[in-house]
């Protein structure tokens, strides 16, 4: 019993995940929407891994999300014409570079971690704006795209087809979605959960805390780094500002209002966040203000976000 | 907060109410739309209408809009009527505007894309309509590879390229001014090549550079670049900023009192910028891409009065870029009797502005090798005016745009046909 409620959300999320090119067509949407939702909902959920079941906040989430758009950019520019090799280096990239930073910065917490994670962010962000001769600079990275996918005698043609892309897309989250469930549900998993109640008592219990929260922090941004390739193959594109604060921002907005304690909020989140965004700023040039009020309400009335609310609701 | 739970409970389910009402009424609009039938012809708009280029955008759109009325009251595009799709790329994130071309695109089968005033943006759209194959047409982002090394078959431009501004100002700046030029460069796509140009231009004339500083967009402070200007004493400091950012410049530039001891002058200048500076900061010599006051072309009271008609005020270069470009799409596919991506294209090139949608003294047309308009350009000189005074500048020379261009192998455009 226990088991089936368990596996009710993942079934649940996997059914509305992949019949979602239906219906947000029919709600008005249409396909690269949805793997915008994906996307983006893939680097809330990567944040959420640190900011929801480790409880530390990253406000740098975009320097990895940002450096998996580059390499992956990058690497289809530069290296070779292949979509999986872009991926791959993407989130190469983005996780050494959590490696690194994470290492420097375990040590501090709260707001301290906050604002150390949003200078190193910002670090990254200035050399893609001005490294112009590699980067583009302020204009973006042009000149490339992703490519049909070639598995042997199998072709997939991603690169015209919107819906081949975003099943493509879809795969990727879905691995990711399991990889990190799986490691939650294992003993380092239920560990990082004991570092966010009580930090003092892990501890005296002989955790090491600060290899946990590096651990974490690294498995975080190579998830983010993975979303950030899959964003830049998306748009066939990307610029500095994939790297910038307002982008980290961003994340927090979609993982708080979704509902940082559970697995799936954050991409509810996103969803709501995207949805918001591309209906709203069709309408009215004051779109971000909507987000913002939207934000507020959730914050004051729906601390716990969206799915915080349905499930006390459930258990009711 | 209140601590009645049911006064509580009542707010928040009034709220979630609302809020659920609230999206289902974003959703009425489209299908009601979809649901009158008779499909339109439509034009994607995406370009700046919030930011540092706010003002340059909504001028283009006024234009674009004046536009379209007209096609609908002459029968609209092969029969059917055409309306326009209108978002906001915002001033600089190109992402933005990528995103919002391929939902023009994939959402609302646009069959032309018009924008972007900002360069970078410009050329991140190009990409997007040629991998789609949209006619996709930019009112106003200068930049050279626009038309130049980043070429497309389906993009064509209105506005000039920035080498060819620069070649336009450069021996007035000479003349007027002096050889020792200081550079204030935005630091993107545009400002890079902008500079490069006048750099060009400037070195065939013995011009040579003093100095020069790349600003982010959307600067407000520029008193620490104006210190590090004025040290370098120049002839000259040569303002490239736009927008909003022109207008934060030389307003400090002036309060500074640079005028009196150096020259500020410019390449490319705009009436929404003459406008929104103080009458002393109206100063320099600058290249204006089209004016709303000139003498003895045909057809310009009619447009002048329509503009004003609209919004009280005299059209700028960008209300006319925007005109321009949504006619030229009705044009071309009158002449190619299609909306066949290919088709439109082929009758874009070599396509002549009739003298009242082309306003100018001679007619412009698109260059076939590059798609680059080929206008006339006026070189002259900002007029202080008064507070209200709507006619800034002096329009002392004229180039036309082949002179200014020179040859298309210059260009370094290699047109890629995707059927060819």
């Amino acid at each position: 019993m226990s088991r089936l409620r368990r596996a009710a959300p993942a079934s649940l999320a996997a059914v509305l995940l992949v019949t979602m090119p239906w219906w947000l067509g029919a709600v008005g949407g249409y396909t690269e929407l949805a793997t915008r939702i994906v996307v983006l909902g893939l680097a809330a959920m990567a944040l959420n891994f640190l900011l929801g079941f480790t409880g530390v906040l990253s406000f740098g989430h975009a320097a990895y999300f940002g450096l998996g758009g580059y390499g992956a950019a990058m690497a289809l520019k530069y290296l070779a014409p292949s979509d999986a090799l872009a991926v791959a280096v993407g989130v190469a990239a983005g996780t050494v570079a959590a490696a690194l930073i994470g290492a420097l910065i375990v040590k501090l917490r709260g707001v301290y971690f906050a604002m150390v994670t949003i200078a190193f962010g910002q670090v990254f962000y200035f050399i893609t704006f001005r490294w112009d001769s590699v980067t583009g600079g302020d204009d973006g990275l042009t000149g490339w795209s992703r490519l049909p996918l070639r598995l042997g005698p199998l072709a997939l043609d991603v690169q015209h087809r919107d819906l081949a892309f975003y099943y493509f897309v879809l795969a990727l989250f879905g691995i990711a979605a399991a990889v990190m469930g799986a490691v939650l549900r294992s003993p380092f998993g239920r560990t990082l959960l004991a570092i966010r109640e009580n930090e003092r008592r892990a501890r005296f219990l002989g955790i090491p805390v600060e290899r946990h929260l590096w651990l974490s922090f690294v498995i975080s941004g190579g998830f983010a780094s993975l979303a950030g390739a899959l964003f830049a193959l998306l748009n066939n594109f990307i610029d500095p500002r994939a790297l910038r604060w307002d982008q980290s921002g961003n994340f927090v907005i979609m993982a708080v209002l979704g509902g940082m304690r559970s697995f799936w909020g954050p991409l509810v989140g996103a969803g709501i966040f995207v949805v918001l965004q591309d209906f709203v700023s069709s309408r009215t040039e004051n779109w971000m203000s909507f987000v913002g009020l939207f934000f507020v309400l959730v914050v004051l009335f729906f601390p716990r976000g969206v799915l915080g609310v349905l499930r006390r609701r459930a258990s009711a | 907060m209140s601590h009645d739970p049911s006064k509580k409970k009542f707010s928040r389910r009034t709220l979630v109410k609302a809020a659920a009402a609230a999206g289902a009424w974003q959703l009425v609009p489209r299908a009601v739309a979809r649901a009158a039938g008779g499909e339109p012809v439509r034009f994607g708009f995406d370009d700046t209408l919030t930011g540092t280029y706010a003002a340059l955008g909504k001028n283009t759109l006024i234009g674009c809009e004046l536009a379209v009325e007209q096609i609908n009251a002459r029968g609209g595009i092969l029969g059917r009527k055409v309306e326009m799709v209108v978002e906001d790329s915002t001033s600089g994130d190109a992402g933005t505007a990528v995103q919002k071309a391929r939902k023009l695109i994939e959402r609302d089968h646009v069959s032309f894309i018009l924008g972007n005033v900002n360069s970078a943006l410009a050329l991140a759209m190009g990409q997007v309509t040629a991998d789609r194959g949209i006619l996709h047409i930019v009112p106003g982002g200068h930049t050279d590879a626009v038309t130049g090394t980043a070429c497309h078959w389906n993009v064509f431009r209105v506005c000039n390229t920035t080498q060819m501004e620069a070649n336009a100002v450069a021996p007035q700046l000479v003349k007027n001014a002096g050889k020792r030029w200081y550079y204030i460069t935005p630091d993107y796509a545009f400002g890079h090549t902008l500079q490069a140009g006048l750099e060009k231009a400037g070195q065939k004339l013995g011009a040579v550079k003093a100095g020069a500083d790349l600003t982010p967009l959307g600067t407000t402070d520029y008193s620490s670049y104006l210190i590090k200007a004025q040290a370098a004493s120049p002839d000259v400091i040569i303002f490239l900023t736009q927008g909003a950012d022109m207008i934060n410049a030389l307003k400090q530039a002036v309060q500074f009192g640079l005028e009196k001891r150096t020259h500020l002058a410019g390449a490319q200048q705009e009436l929404e910028a003459l406008e929104g500076l103080p009458p002393e900061a109206r100063v320099g010599t600058w290249v204006f891409e089209w004016y709303w006051k000139q003498p003895g072309v045909p057809h310009l009271d009619a447009f002048v009065s329509a503009i004003r008609k609209k919004t009280g005020k005299v059209p700028t270069a960008r209300t006319w870029q925007g005109y321009a470009a949504a006619w030229s799409c009705a044009l071309a596919a009158h002449a190619a009797k299609s909306l066949d991506g290919v088709k439109l294209a082929r009758a874009m090139q070599g396509l002549k502005l009739p003298p009242e949608i082309g306003l100018m003294p001679q007619a412009p047309f698109y260059r076939a090798g590059d798609h680059q308009l080929m206008p006339t350009l006026y070189v002259g000189q900002a007029q202080a005016g008064t507070a209200g005074s709507e006619d800034l500048f002096h329009v002392s020379q004229l180039v036309q745009g082949p002179e200014a261009a020179g040859p298309v192998e210059d260009s370094g455009c290699k047109l890629t046909w995707p059927h060819a």
